[in-house]
């Protein structure tokens, strides 16, 4: 492995907006997403749904739905995708990226044996030989955990519970030896336990291989303590973009912290009466002029409904937040 | 038709035309409720509808001649006149009267079979897909011994013993559609049953009888509805294959199939003669079927929405 | 045998000894076994465990909403004198205006051609209720979740939001006034912004109107929030029951100990480091002898492969079914913060 430890973007975003159409007139689905992800570090990606964070993953892919209209500029190492062909630039996906799905009984064929499909994308992408495909797909299965890979090799999806097929679509996601690996809502469908190996076999992985890793849930929990930056979308904007510790400890956005305060906690008694946020989430399709948030928010003025806030930075140089009155901040306790 | 799709702002096709000379010539029709339907679709709903109308009121159509009485020459060609369009019969009847009477006898036969085999079918198939168990082999069974006996030979043996009547080849064509509303309401009690609202029903104490027919048959009425008029454009074939055979519907009733029959003599020398009863039962059937694709099309789009 | 302890004498419903099997293709799955557990009145008392756990099962087994076909139910359920299990399928009917259910999917509880009005009268219907009386109650069932009557009546339920939608529902069981409702899973399906309110709601109404809640859920934060009392369930038997903190702050079974550690919370604090730890599941099909997570039980001994552990009282108080209890508290329980 090559050991430098200067660290340049893997991948980056800037003033990227998707916009689709639908009966009832242009869906304004991502507005104006700029971040940059360095190599061997994690980001994670969260919202709620509707807030734009799936299609996201599928612009910057090139699988998104047809119609969807994506401007702006997305680098992936370096190269500017919307500069390549869509042939070469899906062959520099499938070599760069690895990614994992929600749901893994979609992802899978269920008639052909999983060693044959962790292979596919290596014989694609790298012109691998048949044996050395083949004893890639089985390292990997071991990698990810598997017992007795050479068997397993030979299963068919069926004979393995979710947890085992997530490792298996892990061990798919790994063959090109991506440098970076997105994990799409990967242990949504998981119980609490397997969510919990799952995960630390993603961190696992990302450290051992030196890759960059996106996380992106809808659960707070699963990015916490396992992400370097976080990413907070609201209704197709990003809201809050910084390091994770620094969000948790200190969110400045009002729906960020909102939203932490809606959550149950683990450490609070029975009963405790739970802050909720009113109101629905933003209609894409008739959007407000100002911040997103606000027909919500209670500390929303006049301004917030007429301007959208621009991203400001707050004491900690890389933790930017899109609020107008954004929320003080808290004193570093060490 | 190439460049469907293309443009975004494309809306009906090019055949919106017709379908704008439709609405625009019967404004009437704007109220028949066909939303995204192809100008076709919404010509076989029309053509349904006049259908059933001349069934019902054929009695009252000025100057219209009996379907049983001589009217003009034997073998007479068409002229352009009320009763003389599609000429005259072997023995001198008008063949348009009979071909618009012969409309009343084949939806007569298409709505009291189409009942028999719904309401039966529907009770076995509720009682199958909800009780399974014994009730579901026997409906089952029943079903497939029905798909596996060629209907029309079935029929002719009956009337071979009974003799030709009307009771008969309705009784018999209802009997033998049991078997599919049958599966279809039984598929779709079994997929219904398993969806939340019917738990919720029965844990708000609903006996079955109301969870069957309040929650459940409402919901299966779509899916009904769309293999209906497939099985109707059958009813259709296979009451003219009987008729034409001579089973079918008694010498002097008018009958599509029936009239065909009789002027297969004359074909080699008037073949324009049998141009009326054809046209007859390949629009009806024509009109069915594309009615039939509508409704199935319609369910499958709801069905992906929900 | 008793297994838990009630926190106050009144107890509504007591399940004893509750078993449910499934057969499929010839083959018999036991779902729930030898569940034993009571309910209060105006207690919440939260069913927690992982798919496949049982615990949805057990919360239609008390209602006898079970398909009937091959399904074989043993034990009592007994709600006040009354057993629900032996009662004839017209008697249970009538108890059904005091045993209602929430679902996981509001949308899908609904039936899809029926306006909000009427899902919400249902019950009463069904009760014969007449009309006049019908309509006050659904108007008070409906503003008792936040809703006007006048402005919700002739929606049909697709015009409403999953939020919306299990509001309707809480509203849909309120309205035959209950004193018990299963919740399974009420909240999965929301949004976190969301979920605060339905769990919000679910606290004042059981509260104001001392109801007792059954709260099926896998999320242990939310069960942490609503329940007085906490039942673990393992591959179809209650593994560990007690108060809230004795599950959370002392929890006796290692598999307890296992989800909680699991839960992903957030901790600005918290840096995870990956343990690599992998499970095992057992198979449901060839029961093995013995505790059921003893091949996953870092404490796993001999007597565990023998012997299924019969539910004891551990130290603390709470019930438990292992032969090695921890007794130390959790580590990183009490330190645990939000931020």
């Amino acid at each position: 492995m090559d050991a430098t430890p200067a660290s340049h973007p893997i991948l980056s975003c800037k003033a990227m907006t998707c916009e689709m159409d639908s009966v009832s007139g242009p869906l304004q689905i991502l507005q104006d997403i700029n971040f940059s992800l360095d190599t061997r570090r994690a980001l994670g990606i969260v919202g709620e749904s509707g807030a734009g964070k799936s299609m996201l993953i599928k612009a910057i892919m090139g699988i998104a739905p047809r119609g969807l209209r994506t401007k702006g500029r997305i680098e992936l190492d370096g190269q500017d995708l919307s500069a390549l062909k869509p042939k070469q630039r899906a062959k520099l996906i499938g070599r760069k990226v690895g990614i994992v799905f929600q749901n893994p009984m979609s992802s899978l064929n269920p008639f052909v044996q999983i060693g044959r499909q962790i292979e596919e994308a290596g014989c694609i992408h790298l012109g691998m030989s048949k044996a050395e495909a083949r004893s890639r797909a089985i390292e990997l299965l071991s990698f990810v955990g598997l017992p007795d890979p050479e068997d397993c090799y030979n299963y068919y999806p069926h004979q393995f519970s979710g947890g085992m097929k997530q490792r298996i679509m892990i061990a798919a996601a790994l063959i090109c030896q991506p440098d970076l690996l997105i994990a799409d809502e990967a242990t949504t469908a998981l119980d609490v336990t397997v969510q919990k190996e799952v995960l630390d076999l993603l961190q696992t992985i990302q450290a051992q291989r030196q890759m960059s890793m996106i996380l992106v849930s809808h659960n707070l929990g699963v990015v916490a303590g396992r992400t370097d930056e976080i990413l907070v979308l609201y209704g197709g904007n990003v809201v809050e973009y910084g390091p994770t510790s620094e969000v948790f400890r200190n969110p400045r956005h009002r729906y960020t912290e909102a939203l932490l305060s809606a959550m149950p906690a683990m450490d609070q008694p029975a009963h405790t009466r739970l802050r909720t946020i009113p109101g629905q989430p933003p209609n894409l399709a008739n959007r407000p002029a100002g911040c997103p948030f606000a027909p919500r928010c209670p500390s929303a003025q006049a301004k917030c409904h007429e301007v959208m806030p621009a991203m400001s930075a707050g004491v900690h140089p890389s933790h930017r937040f899109a609020c107008h009155f954004p929320l003080a901040e808290i004193a570093h306790v060490q | 038709m190439t460049d469907i799709g293309n443009s975004p702002a494309f809306k009906p096709g090019p055949n919106a035309k017709l379908g704008d000379i439709v609405r625009h010539a019967m404004p009437w029709s704007s109220k028949m409720k066909l939303p995204g339907a192809t100008p076709f679709e919404f010509l076989a709903a029309i053509f349904l509808v006049l259908l059933v109308l001349v069934a019902l009121f054929v009695d009252f159509i000025p100057g219209l001649v009996s379907p049983k009485l001589p009217y003009g020459d034997f073998s007479q060609l068409p002229e352009w006149s009320l009763n003389g369009l599609f000429g005259t019969d072997d023995i001198g009847r008008s063949i348009f009267s009979r071909v618009l009477y012969g409309a009343r006898t084949s939806m007569m036969i298409v709505a009291v079979s189409t009942t028999i085999a719904l309401v039966s079918g529907l009770l076995l198939g509720m009682l199958a897909g909800y009780y399974r168990g014994i009730f579901e082999r026997a409906v089952d069974l029943f079903a497939n011994a029905l798909a596996a006996m060629p209907s029309t030979l079935v029929v002719l043996a009956f009337v071979a013993v009974t003799g030709p009547s009307v009771v008969t080849i309705i009784v018999v064509l209802g009997i033998f559609d049991i078997g599919t509303y049958a599966r279809v309401a039984k598929a779709g009690v079994i997929s219904q049953s398993n969806r939340d609202y019917v738990l919720a029903a029965r844990a708000m104490g609903a006996t079955d009888s109301r969870v069957l027919l309040k929650e459940i048959l409402p919901n299966l009425i779509p899916a009904l509805t769309a293999v209906m008029p497939t099985l109707m454009a059958g009813l259709i074939i296979t009451e003219g294959s009987l008729s034409f055979l001579g089973y079918g519907i008694p010498a002097p009733a008018p009958s599509w199939g029936g009239m065909i029959a009789s002027s297969t003599d004359l074909l080699s020398r008037f073949p324009v003669l049998i141009v009326g009863p054809i046209l007859a039962i390949v629009l009806t059937v024509y009109a069915f079927n594309t009615i039939g694709d509508y409704l199935a099309q319609r369910l499958n789009n709801r069905e992906r929405e929900s | 045998m008793s297994s838990d302890i009630a926190l106050n004498d009144e107890i509504i419903l007591e399940v004893r000894n509750l078993s449910v099997s499934f057969s499929r293709g010839g083959k018999e799955m036991k779902a729930v076994d030898d569940v034993s557990f009571s309910v209060a009145a105006g207690e919440t008392l939260g069913l927690v465990g992982e798919s496949g756990s049982g615990k949805t099962t057990i919360g239609r087994a008390i209602l006898r909403l079970l398909p009937d076909a091959n399904t074989k139910s043993e034990g009592a359920v007994r709600y006040k004198k009354t057993y629900l299990n032996t009662l004839s399928s017209t008697d249970m009917r009538h108890m059904r205006d005091r045993l209602q259910m929430i679902f996981q999917d509001p949308l899908s509880s609904f039936n899809p051609r029926r306006n909000v009005e009427d899902i919400v009268a249902e019950g009463l219907v069904i009760q014969g209720k007449p009309a006049s009386e019908r309509k006050s109650r659904v108007e008070a069932a409906l503003s008792a979740v936040g809703f006007d009557l006048a402005t919700v009546a002739g929606r049909k339920p697709h015009q409403f939001s999953g939020g919306q939608c299990q509001r309707i529902a809480i509203a849909r069981s309120l309205a035959v006034e209950p004193e018990l409702i299963v919740c399974d899973e009420p909240v999965a399906s929301l949004d976190v912004s969301v979920q605060a309110q339905v769990i919000n709601l679910l606290q004042d109404i059981r509260e104001n109107r001392n109801l007792a809640l059954i709260f099926i859920s896998h999320d242990l934060a939310v069960v942490k929030n609503v329940s007085d009392r906490v039942a673990v369930l393992y591959m179809g038997r209650i593994v560990e029951i007690g108060t809230g903190p004795q599950i959370y702050e002392r929890p006796a079974h290692p598999y307890t100990r296992t989800l909680l550690e699991a839960v992903p919370v957030v901790d600005a604090t918290r840096k995870i480091e990956p343990d690599g730890k992998r499970t095992v599941m057992p198979s449901r099909n060839r029961p093995q002898g013995g505790c059921a997570f003893r091949s996953r039980c870092p404490r796993a001994t001999q007597i565990c492969a023998e012997t299924v552990p019969a539910v004891t009282p551990a130290p603390r108080g709470q019930m438990v079914a292992c032969h090695h209890p921890h007794d130390e508290p959790a580590p990183g329980m009490a330190v645990r913060t939000q931020r």
